[in-house]
């Protein structure tokens, strides 16, 4: 009972990172009702580029990889919007997905170019505390990590439902035509839809590595699948559902592999899905009614 | 000589596989499950070749059979969720039957050697074409047989009554069901047919590689699938299969001499090629002017 409820609340903490990566689809689902496939791999990018600092400035802080995750986390969000997104016809969503499966591929192949296939360190912070709660112990890093994307995510909120881009970016969502009839520049909103979420990616691969230790580019194909099933739990493009469904994911996920093994984990976290698919389709926070 | 054989056998599974889904995507519906039936395929097919040492033929009619009827299963609850919701749900599903194929183990003895799937380790010896002795070239014959059949089938489809039912499905949904069409019906169909055209391309795939591991389907496999119909266009079949060669005839193997860099070349052209033509290379515009360019020659001759 005691192992349980360990590896759920483990499982919960990192399950942050899920959240953070299922609020990136469905944000960009909500906006632009299109699918970013290479959100996660920019993700992943955005931390290996937090590594850079270290080659300017040796021995810099751990909290300064982290920045500059954030912050290479949101270029790249840019770049995925212009490659994929601007030009291409807004009518015709299987262009724009083909095209972020090829951002993917290319995201891939310049972190294994650059790194030459290895797995790289990565710094974390606290990693050595433990902090005892009851008869659990909670790890400090993975402690950090929940609490950096509960910030992250707070950031979000208040920047969605306190100032005008936030506003705007609603507005976007619920009818593209009337915002440009209002006014909003709903290509500057997307793209600053594609940054926003780029900068939270970018948090969410720093906070991974930190978690994880090593980062390697094997991850992020199932970093994509992940963010989709919390995404698809949610539901698509509701923000709580997919704080809520990234959290349940990662503490499901930490359980299944404490009875199940590693190799099996992942089989019963698929199988969780197609059991929202047959009951609650519509995902956790499904708008009532016949909208979906 | 050989090498070309073989890469010509490579891009007839995966024109078949570009094939399957194809008419999925007509329908408007994207899935990522496609590599989840090649993968039924390719190990049920191997199975009855290996272990109960059947004829290749039925073996392959058996493979795609089932990939059919398990994508007709997945497609009534997947098909409860729209457009991009299906595309996670066919992803999650196409994980989750390599993740089985990844802890499945059955394995007999077989004379001195122990044959048959072994979990991560894969299931080797698939050894039909060498045992009865078939020449690269056979091989390719009999993969191509199989391309051209399926084509055809798709062309006349796409002339048919229900080749009109899913092209008015995917261009709107809405207006397809206000006359009279049965959605679910059409959906499901398309991708129980879909499935099995994936799930003969896996069997032909498990016999000339000899050896399969649920590494080789995943994600990358399945977006391989998708990519094909997207990259060359939905007018025609033709536009799958040109899509097939560009990417494993051109991309694949006729950058090789670049090394590393193909890899970096390889995203970056997929993103080039859809900016530059959104809707594939072959879209009805360059149909119909490929049509209009080949009757004036024949006018002239």
């Amino acid at each position: 009972m005691l192992d349980l409820l360990q590896a759920a609340a483990d499982g919960v903490l990192f399950g942050a990172t899920y959240s953070l990566i299922g609020i990136g689809f469905t944000l960009v689902f909500g906006v632009m009702q299109k699918l970013n496939l290479a959100y996660a791999a920019a993700s992943i990018g955005g931390a290996y580029a937090g590594l850079l600092i270290l080659h300017v400035l040796r021995g810099a802080p751990a909290s300064a990889v982290f920045f500059c995750a954030f912050l290479a986390g949101g270029v790249l969000g840019y770049v995925v919007y212009v490659t994929c997104f601007h030009v291409l016809p807004l009518s015709h969503p299987l262009a724009s997905l083909m095209a972020t499966v090829g951002m993917l591929l290319l995201i891939d192949e310049v972190i294994v170019h650059t790194t030459a296939g290895m797995p790289q360190n990565y710094p974390a912070l606290f990693e050595d505390v433990m902090l005892p709660l009851g008869s659990l112990t909670v790890r400090g890093d993975l402690l950090l990590v929940f609490g950096v994307s509960v910030l992250g995510m707070i950031a979000l909120l208040l920047l969605l439902y306190r100032s005008r881009l936030g506003l705007a970016t609603r507005a976007v969502a619920q009818q593209p035509v009337a915002a440009q009839l209002c006014g909003i520049r709903v290509a500057r909103v997307n793209a600053m839809t594609f940054v926003i979420t780029g900068l939270l990616g970018g948090l969410a691969g720093a906070m991974i590595g930190a978690s994880v230790g090593t980062l390697s580019p094997l991850i992020s194909t199932p970093l994509t699948t992940k963010g989709l099933i919390v995404t698809v739990i949610g539901g698509l493009g509701s923000i709580p559902g997919a704080i809520l469904a990234g959290l349940l994911v990662g503490g499901l996920e930490n359980v299944f592999q404490l009875y199940r093994g590693v190799t099996e984990r992942d089989l019963y976290v698929m199988l969780l899905l197609f059991a929202f698919l047959v009951v609650r389709p519509g995902g956790l926070f499904a708008p009532s009614g016949g909208r979906r | 000589m050989d090498f070309y054989w073989g890469l010509v056998q490579i891009i007839g599974v995966h024109s078949l596989l570009g094939l399957s889904a194809y008419i999925v995507v007509l329908t408007g519906q994207v899935s990522l499950a496609q590599a989840g039936f090649y993968a039924i395929g390719a190990y049920a097919a191997g199975m009855l070749t290996v272990i109960r040492e059947w004829h290749i033929v039925p073996a392959l009619a058996v493979g795609a059979l089932l990939a059919g009827a398990v994508a007709c299963a997945v497609g009534f609850p997947a098909l409860r969720v729209k457009g991009l919701m299906l595309v996670i749900a066919t992803l999650a599903f196409g994980e989750g039957i390599r993740l089985f194929f990844f802890n499945f183990d059955y394995q007999v003895a077989k004379g001195a050697i122990r044959v048959g799937p072994l979990g991560g380790e894969g299931f080797r010896q698939i050894r039909y074409f060498p045992e009865h002795g078939w020449s690269t070239f056979q091989v390719m014959l009999f993969i191509w047989a199989f391309v051209a059949l399926v084509m055809a089938a798709l062309w006349w489809f796409d002339r048919s009554r229900y080749g009109a039912v899913l092209r008015a499905v995917g261009e709107d949904e809405l207006a397809a069901q206000s006359v009279g069409v049965n959605l679910t019906a059409v959906k499901v169909s398309a991708m129980a047919v879909g499935g099995a055209i994936a799930g003969l391309a896996g069997g032909l795939y498990a016999h000339y590689t000899t050896h399969i591991e649920h590494a080789s389907f995943n994600i990358l496999l399945a977006t391989f699938a998708i990519a094909y119909p997207i990259v060359g266009g939905l007018a025609s079949v033709f536009g799958t299969v040109a899509a097939v060669i560009f990417v494993q005839g051109f991309l694949v193997e006729g950058l090789r001499f670049l090394g590393d860099w193909r890899n970096l070349l390889f995203g970056a052209l997929i993103v080039l090629a859809m900016n530059l033509r959104p809707y594939g290379f072959l879209d009805s515009r360059a149909l119909t002017g490929l049509g209009r360019l080949l009757r004036r020659k024949a006018a002239d001759a």
